[in-house]
């Protein structure tokens, strides 16, 4: 079990055998960060300009879909300049508090999962999983058509209790 | 001066900037009741040095600029004394005296009291001019107007308003580093005149090689600046006190009435000065951020501490290492066993739109050394190039411009020594991700827990 502070905190966990590469996650993930949040009115006015802030990779047959570890020791957290980039201490999610970041990109330098993207569609900032804070399940995991994204507080590999 | 007060604290923090305030945040995590003092001889609660030159342009305004609030020192019980410099420090008594007249004895003393501006000789010509003759020191030209540095807030609103009262148009910037450019984007978007007056024979030499360099420099040149290289300024003419006109090396003559001096900065250790370390190299510290003087740390610009590159003790003046170095100090501090693993030189700014990122020995070519290897990508229509420098099959090195997304999987490379021998290939590609990556290194990224960088 996952814990911070007593309370059980979840994670989205990556089961790369099943993912086929279909992008679902990444389409939902855009609507969601989306100004109508509709799937019609966001592909046909705001798609384009929407950064997913999960990413498939795919090489042939190989595939998996990677977004913000929420890292224990957050190292964009360290090198954020600006104050945007926070953990909180209560529930471990990092988020990015768009309106405080300059746009310096050193996050990008040091996140070694290249999971923070830019987010060039108005005032330059950063953009990254804040996972779909006031949803229950992240839409990445919940449109995942073959569950290769899972949202738990146990890790499903190892089954073994890990502090996040 | 006043009455010398005394008092006592246990934890005695010098300098509130990235290292000092990381290294109280992490005190207070573990400590929840002991005293916390932090002294700066600035005035202002807390603003990110780094963001001084959006400051200065008007990109963020005075209430953007910190990274923590006010309201942080309060929540963590720490008490900031503003405007009050150290002035000295007793080791032996474990107190240190501020300008203030105030004696403060410390269980647990964090030096983290930064950089300060290198400043360069010039000599100096003019009427009215108190500080003219040749050999003066730019610093010491208290009745010169128009010369600045900037390091700090308060440059940045001394030279706002210079610019604003004086009605400056024009502006020359010595020093072609990052300092420099930043200062040269801001004086650009406030819509002077520049000239930049770089040393070396090309900007950014220090953290680029040569063809990211004339990538920015044409970048800067588009936007309206003049770059003078391999130069520097032999004299400075003033009339009536005001810098009037500056003369290069090489007898080139530029009119100048605004000059900023941004040639570089140096570990600020004037405080322990008695301490044998030379002028320009910091404080040495060990794992746990402890100098050697018993209950005394350093932490941030003011420290040497390991270089995991070159293996050797170096001044790595970064904000990221800053705050790593004063969370492992504070804990340490606190009574938790922490260690710093060390780090390496690493940068990421937006110079007029281009974002560049430099990781590690970025310069380096395949002409360096035999065991060097360099690979490279280059799409010169869209403004990028990328570069990736190994050292026996691991990433020792690497720049990006324009196409900075996922520069950081290159950190976690270097930072953990992966070997990528049998993904060279496609090495330095902008498609380049976690899939391309040896299996094992894969594997923990996917499903393994956060690494450290």
């Amino acid at each position: 079990m996952r814990e911070r502070h007593g309370e059980k905190v979840k994670k989205i966990f990556i089961e790369e055998q099943y993912c086929i590469g279909c992008r679902l996650c990444e389409i939902y993930c855009q609507v969601r960060h989306s100004k109508s949040r509709k799937i019609l009115k966001a592909f046909r006015k705001e798609l384009q300009s929407i950064v997913s802030r999960v990413t498939v990779e795919e090489i042939g047959y190989n595939s998996f879909a990677i977004q913000c570890r929420h890292c224990a020791d957050a190292p964009c957290v360290d090198a954020c300049i600006s104050g945007a980039m926070i953990k909180n201490e209560n529930t471990g999610v990092v988020i990015c508090d768009q309106d405080r970041c300059v746009g310096c990109w050193s996050c990008i330098m040091v996140c070694p999962y290249g999971v923070i993207k830019r987010d060039i569609s108005g005032r330059k900032v950063a953009s990254k999983c804040d996972l779909c804070f006031g949803e229950e399940v992240p839409v990445c995991v919940k449109n995942c058509p073959n569950e290769a994204l899972k949202f738990t507080d146990t890790d499903p590999d190892t089954a073994s209790a890990k502090l996040g | 001066m006043e009455k010398i007060t005394k008092s006592k604290t246990d934890y005695l923090i010098i300098g509130n900037s990235a290292a000092g305030v990381s290294a109280a945040e992490n005190i207070r995590k573990i400590d929840k009741t002991g005293g916390i003092e932090i002294f700066s001889s600035e005035n202002f609660v807390n603003y990110s040095r780094p963001l001084i030159t959006y400051y200065l342009s008007g990109k963020i305004g005075p209430d953007r600029i910190c990274f923590k609030s006010e309201e942080f020192y309060s929540r963590n019980n720490i008490i900031l004394n503003l405007s009050t410099a150290v002035t000295e420090i007793d080791t032996s008594r474990q107190e240190v005296i501020t300008d203030r007249g105030r004696k403060i004895g410390y269980g647990k003393l964090l030096i983290a009291s930064g950089g300060k501006p290198v400043i360069p000789f010039t000599s100096v010509t003019g009427r009215n001019n108190k500080a003219a003759g040749p050999g003066s020191e730019i610093s010491r030209l208290g009745g010169l107007e128009g010369i600045f540095t900037l390091t700090n807030l308060a440059d940045a609103v001394a030279l706002r308003r210079y610019i604003e009262e004086n009605s400056i148009s024009s502006a020359s910037i010595l020093g072609g580093g990052l300092i420099g450019l930043k200062t040269a984007e801001a004086f650009l978007e406030m819509g002077l005149n520049i000239n930049i007056i770089e040393l070396s024979g090309k900007i950014l030499s220090a953290s680029f090689d040569e063809e990211a360099s004339e990538i920015i420099s044409e970048r800067v040149r588009e936007a309206g600046s003049s770059i003078f290289t391999g130069s520097t300024i032999e004299s400075i003419r003033t009339d009536g006190g005001k810098i009037k006109q500056l003369t290069l090396t090489g007898g080139k003559v530029i009119s100048c009435e605004l000059l900023v001096v941004a040639v570089g900065v140096k570990p600020d250790t004037g405080l322990v000065r008695n301490w044998g370390i030379k002028d320009g190299q910091g404080i040495i510290v060990d794992e746990e951020m402890r100098t050697d003087v018993q209950n005394v740390y350093a932490a941030g610009d003011v420290t040497r501490s390991h270089d995991r590159l070159s293996g050797q003790e170096k001044n790595i003046a970064i904000w990221p290492l800053a705050v790593r170095q004063g969370a492992v100090a504070g804990k340490n501090m606190a009574g938790q066993n922490a260690s710093y693993r060390g780090g390496f030189f690493m940068n990421s700014v937006e110079i007029l739109g281009v974002p560049v990122i430099s990781l590690g020995l970025s310069s380096l070519e395949e002409s360096s050394s035999r065991d060097i290897r360099v690979y490279r990508t280059r799409h010169p229509e869209k403004q990028v190039y990328r570069k990736i420098i190994t050292r026996n099959s691991r990433v020792i090195g690497a720049i990006f411009i324009g196409a900075v997304e996922r520069a950081g999987i290159y950190a976690g490379l270097i930072s953990n020594e992966i070997d990528i021998s049998e993904v060279l290939g496609n090495i330095s590609g902008e498609d380049f991700g976690i899939l391309q990556l040896p299996a094992d290194y894969k594997k923990h990224l996917v499903v393994g827990e956060g690494v450290e960088v």
